[in-house]
């Protein structure tokens, strides 16, 4: 009987301990570049895969994609001075079609360096936020694209791409606030539309 | 060749003009980003950083119609060269674009001079050096290849921006493409510092330089293309793109 609570005082404390060595190693989770090489590296196992058919390839992207960015944030951070001004139906829109646009975005601008070879060159911390740096090496020139990411729960989530130095998110922010100036959002929301069907018809990437 | 110069310094002259009335007019934005109030919860933790910038651009239709007609040239008649171009393998093309950076390699040397990055100057001078030699005349980039020392762009508008001057208006060129007051003048600048309209008569130097781009055209991902594709107003993203880029360029 004082064996049998002992076991069940061991197990506790083992059970105690191992709870907390977990959440210790959460927080300070997978380094942030091991974790972009493995969604890149992912991305592009499945474009340099020619037999996936269009349809089950996207899916697959999606799948990799979706859970390592931060749609929700970056949308807000697109958004900007309009987030407040949009009521929560809009908000909710703008981040459903803004997260597939990136999406396809990102598929369109990796595509072009599926052949090409992807070196991991650094990582810089910052507290809760990194930027993880690769370049894609073609054979006239190096392009670099960062990856800038924050950290939630146990995961690094990528808010921005930088490709030669161009962010995308700033980019979308500058270019959106002047398309809501003037035609505001049902404008945005139904140019936003159309360019989700063009992006999602097979063929149309050529 | 002399009376090119001379219409060169009177274009010189028509551009710095308007560049001068942008510095002297209220530059809504000029290279700094714009400080708001933040407005979402994200923005307060990552605002700094990341303003977006304000591009001055008081003429935007004519620079949407130079736009319009610079994507139509792309088409119908750059890209389908370029196209044609391809047949060529890709090892030759790249030795020619090479050749050409090469070449082009004072104009770089100069603007690191100018702005006194002296460790960029020499680094440039031996990429020289090496390439023009051990890399035959400058065909294969050893110097990247083998030495690890990669090509670092600088132009004279870089070197303008490096002393202060704001990029002014947004100014989209014919053929050039994307520019500013401060950029359009900088081209004037590099005209002078490079080698070849000293060495090649007018014919020979447009000869020399549609060779050139439509090489780079031609290993070029289709970057363009990816563009039209993707975005919902090219000439916003672009003129966007372009603004960013240079303003990383001259903060290095």
């Amino acid at each position: 009987m004082r064996t049998a609570k002992r076991i069940h005082k061991f197990f506790c404390q083992f059970a105690v301990t191992a709870l907390l060595l977990m959440v210790a190693s959460g927080a300070n989770a997978a380094e942030p570049l091991a974790e972009i090489r493995t969604t890149v590296d992912e991305v592009l196992t499945l474009l340099r895969n020619k037999n996936l058919p269009h349809e089950a390839r996207r899916q697959q992207l999606t799948a990799v994609i979706r859970p390592a960015f931060d749609f929700e944030v970056m949308s807000q951070w697109v958004l900007g001075t309009n987030w407040r001004k949009a009521s929560p139906a809009e908000r909710k829109r703008f981040a459903d079609l803004f997260a597939d646009l990136l999406e396809a975005t990102y598929i369109g601008k990796i595509e072009a360096y599926t052949d090409e070879r992807v070196e991991y060159t650094g990582q810089k911390l910052e507290g809760e936020r990194a930027e993880v740096d690769t370049q894609v090496k073609t054979a006239s020139a190096d392009i670099p694209i960062r990856y800038k990411v924050f950290r939630k729960g146990e995961r690094w989530l990528v808010y921005d791409v930088v490709i030669e130095e161009v962010s995308l998110v700033r980019n979308y922010r500058s270019t959106y606030d002047e398309i809501v100036r003037k035609e505001g959002f049902p404008g945005l929301f139904s140019r936003m539309e159309e360019k989700i069907r063009e992006l999602k018809t097979p063929g149309a990437a050529s | 060749m002399k009376r090119t110069a001379t219409s060169l310094v009177l274009l010189l002259f028509l551009l710095v003009l308007p560049a001068g009335l942008a510095v002297a007019a209220p530059d809504p934005a000029g290279d700094l980003p714009v400080t708001g109030e933040a407005t979402s919860p994200f923005e307060e933790a990552f605002g700094e950083e990341e303003a977006p910038l304000k591009v001055w651009d008081p003429i935007e239709p004519v620079n949407r119609g130079i736009f319009w007609f610079n994507d139509k040239l792309y088409f119908y008649l750059l890209k389908p060269v370029a196209r044609g171009l391809r047949v060529v393998p890709e090892p030759a093309r790249v030795s020619v674009g090479n050749f050409f950076d090469n070449l082009a390699s004072p104009v770089r040397f100069a603007n690191d001079l100018l702005q006194g990055k002296l460790k960029d100057a020499s680094d440039e001078l031996a990429r020289f050096v090496f390439n023009s030699t051990f890399g035959i005349a400058g065909l294969f980039d050893i110097a990247r290849e083998q030495g690890g020392v990669s090509k670092k762009e600088e132009d004279f508008g870089q070197t303008l921006g490096h002393y202060g001057s704001g990029p002014g208006f947004y100014l989209v060129l014919p053929l050039f493409g994307p520019s500013n007051a401060r950029d359009a003048v900088g081209r004037v600048g590099d005209y002078f510092l490079d080698p070849l309209p000293y060495a090649l008569d007018n014919w020979e130097l447009i000869g020399a330089k549609a060779v050139d781009k439509e090489n780079d055209l031609s290993l070029d991902k289709d970057t363009y293309e990816g563009i039209k594709r993707d975005e919902l107003d090219p000439y916003l993203f672009i003129r966007d793109a372009y603004a960013q880029r240079r303003q990383a360029q001259i903060a290095k």
